[in-house]
């Protein structure tokens, strides 16, 4: 794998990673984002190789469509995640956990099934916006960095405030007259939003798109960014995402010892920083010395 | 400023409770309770452990339901309406047990209380434009203000999880206020606090019921100081309301030295 082709991954990772982070950060602990990301993928996949007047007449796939796939999917997934982010925020904790599981690989196995999705085999061709990695490096970075600040800004609002809120205890914040179904849904349907324009921008990078891109192992490894990170504050999770998708290409050369040592790091991590690589606290005190 | 008779109607009245009843499985915490609040009062509530007060809160606040009997604030029923909507319609309130937001600080902690009055067009905000700026600087303002009034102003950096008792009780006041409530509901606001803490609550109460056109409805087990701050109080005892009136009829009603103050005197 090239080294820009690694950049786009590692940015894919801190995008995913700050889909969980969002509902995280109110205290909910949604798995659903490789489904939104799922999404995401089959809206452009379905889009770009169906629909024939967006491939343009030009050699490249025009960046105008991919512009309007990213609207599309945004919109689909904020659409389903608006109608199922009702009932299924009335769970708590763990059951939500489970819950948001169980939709994932509801959607896998129906992508595996359908006809439209191009079952086991998914779909194949889809068009090339950018003729190298560089261009998806770019595209994927300036996503990224739109989601942090989105996530950077939260902090000095009120939503970001009734978030932390909730978090904090739920009751108290309802007794304060915050809508905290409200607040958690809003925090969902953007996580999904986040996770759905990565899956757009991912299925053109890997030009094939199928059910097997998400599932139970997807929602565990965004999960496990987000607990190696942190989830206090938004630069844990784009840490997270970034190292842990580096890592098994980082650790190439030592061979077959690197399974050992990346599940080493996974099981070390939450050991040595049981909230995570960064906490609020600890980059107040990098500030000091700095 | 007036204080209203002991026989309120409920016509007049700011919150009626009208044979409200609480079970929970075998336990009938509250039993047919009734009784009106009057706009500008300040009315105590007191019975012993376990006789329903706090319920009786939760219910009026809307953290839980009434199995049957009706609450009525200002001409509306609000029983069963989930508790962000009942704070918006003005009641605020605090906990017993302490629901404040342990690792955000003072200052946060009256933000968020300010939620409804934070509110900012989106564009400006996320770009953090001199308008929103402006705005959050302003809400600030409030909040230390807040703080300031409860003799907090000094601790408004520090996580509300670090403050003493008696510190994290009166933050828990100014948060409520935050909500800008026309009823205050005060759950054992002086629990943990020494003699000289709960005088200064107890003017502290006064002043902000003069400042904010408030409405006190307040539990508290020390007797004298409920008999001196209050206009006029319910007694509950196992669930059911066993007596009610002025400080003054209060302390001679003879169901209440039997069930309560006897035990004392
Ligand atoms: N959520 C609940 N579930 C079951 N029992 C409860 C619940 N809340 C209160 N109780 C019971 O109701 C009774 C009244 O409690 P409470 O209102 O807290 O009394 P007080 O505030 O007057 O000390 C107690 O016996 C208590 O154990
Ligand atoms: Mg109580």
């Amino acid at each position: 794998m090239s080294d820009l082709s690694l950049l786009v991954q590692m940015g894919f990772g801190a995008l995913l990673a700050l889909s969980v982070y969002l509902p995280l950060r109110c205290g909910q602990l949604s798995l659903a984002t490789p489904g939104f990301y799922v999404i995401g993928g089959y809206v452009a996949a379905l889009l770009s190789t169906s629909w024939s007047a967006l491939s343009g007449d030009g050699a490249g796939y025009p960046l105008t469509s991919l512009a309007l796939e990213l609207v599309v999917a945004a919109l689909v997934a904020a659409a389903v995640a608006l109608v199922l982010g009702r009932p299924v925020l009335q769970l708590r904790g763990i059951y939500l956990a489970i819950a948001t599981i169980a939709l994932v690989e509801i959607l896998r196995v129906l992508n595996l099934n359908l006809a439209w999705s191009g079952g086991a085999v998914g779909i194949f061709g889809i068009p090339q916006p950018f003729a190298g990695p560089g261009g998806y490096a770019l595209a994927t970075w300036v996503l990224l960095a739109l989601v942090c600040w989105l996530c950077a800004r939260l902090e000095d609002m009120r939503l970001g405030r009734a978030m932390a809120a909730i978090r904090d205890d739920e009751l108290a914040a309802r007794c304060m007259g915050i809508p905290s179904a409200d607040v958690k849904l809003t925090a969902f349907v953007i996580s999904a939003v986040i996770a759905a324009l990565t899956g757009v921008l991912a299925a053109h990078f890997l030009n094939t798109w199928n059910a097997r891109q998400g599932g139970f192992d997807a929602s565990i490894t965004t999960l496990a960014f987000v607990v190696f990170g942190g989830s206090r504050i938004w630069l844990g999770p784009v840490l997270g995402g970034l190292v842990i998708t580096a890592l098994p290409e980082l650790l190439r050369p030592v061979g077959d010892l690197r399974l050992i040592l990346f599940g080493l790091v996974i099981l070390l991590g939450p050991i040595l920083f049981p909230q995570g690589l960064i906490t609020p606290e600890r980059l107040a005190r990098l500030q000091q010395t700095l | 400023m007036q204080v209203p008779s002991a026989q309120a109607t409920a016509a007049s009245s700011l919150l009626a409770l009208e044979e409200v009843s609480c079970r929970f499985g075998g336990l009938l915490a509250l039993d047919r309770v009734s009784l009106q609040v009057q706009p500008g009062e300040i009315f105590g509530l007191i019975g012993p452990n376990g006789a329903g007060k706090t319920t009786l809160f939760n219910l009026i606040s809307g953290v839980g339901r009434p199995t049957a009997g009706s609450i009525r604030w200002s001409d509306g029923a609000i029983n069963g309406l989930p508790p962000d909507r009942i704070n918006r319609l003005g009641i605020g309130r605090t906990f017993q047990n302490l629901h404040l937001f342990q690792r955000l600080s003072c200052l946060e902690n009256v933000l968020i209380g300010l939620h409804h009055s934070a509110r900012a067009p989106l564009l400006p905000a996320l770009l953090g434009r001199r308008s929103f700026r402006q705005s959050q600087g302003e809400l600030r303002q409030r909040a230390l203000e807040l703080l300031e009034l409860v003799d907090l102003a000094d601790t408004a950096r520090q996580p509300a999880g670090s403050l003493p008792y008696g510190s994290q009780r009166r933050l828990e006041i100014a948060r409520a206020l935050a909500t800008a409530p026309r009823l205050l509901l005060l759950d054992e606001p002086a629990a943990g606090m020494n003699p000289i803490e709960k005088e200064e609550l107890s003017a502290l109460i006064r002043r902000l019921r003069s400042r904010f056109d408030l409405t006190v409805l307040v539990i508290e087990h020390h007797v004298p100081l409920m008999m001196s701050l209050c206009d006029r109080l319910a007694v509950l005892n196992f669930g059911r309301r066993i007596a009610l009136g002025t400080p003054e009829s209060v302390r001679h009603d003879p169901a209440v030295i039997e069930a309560y103050l006897g035990v004392s005197a």
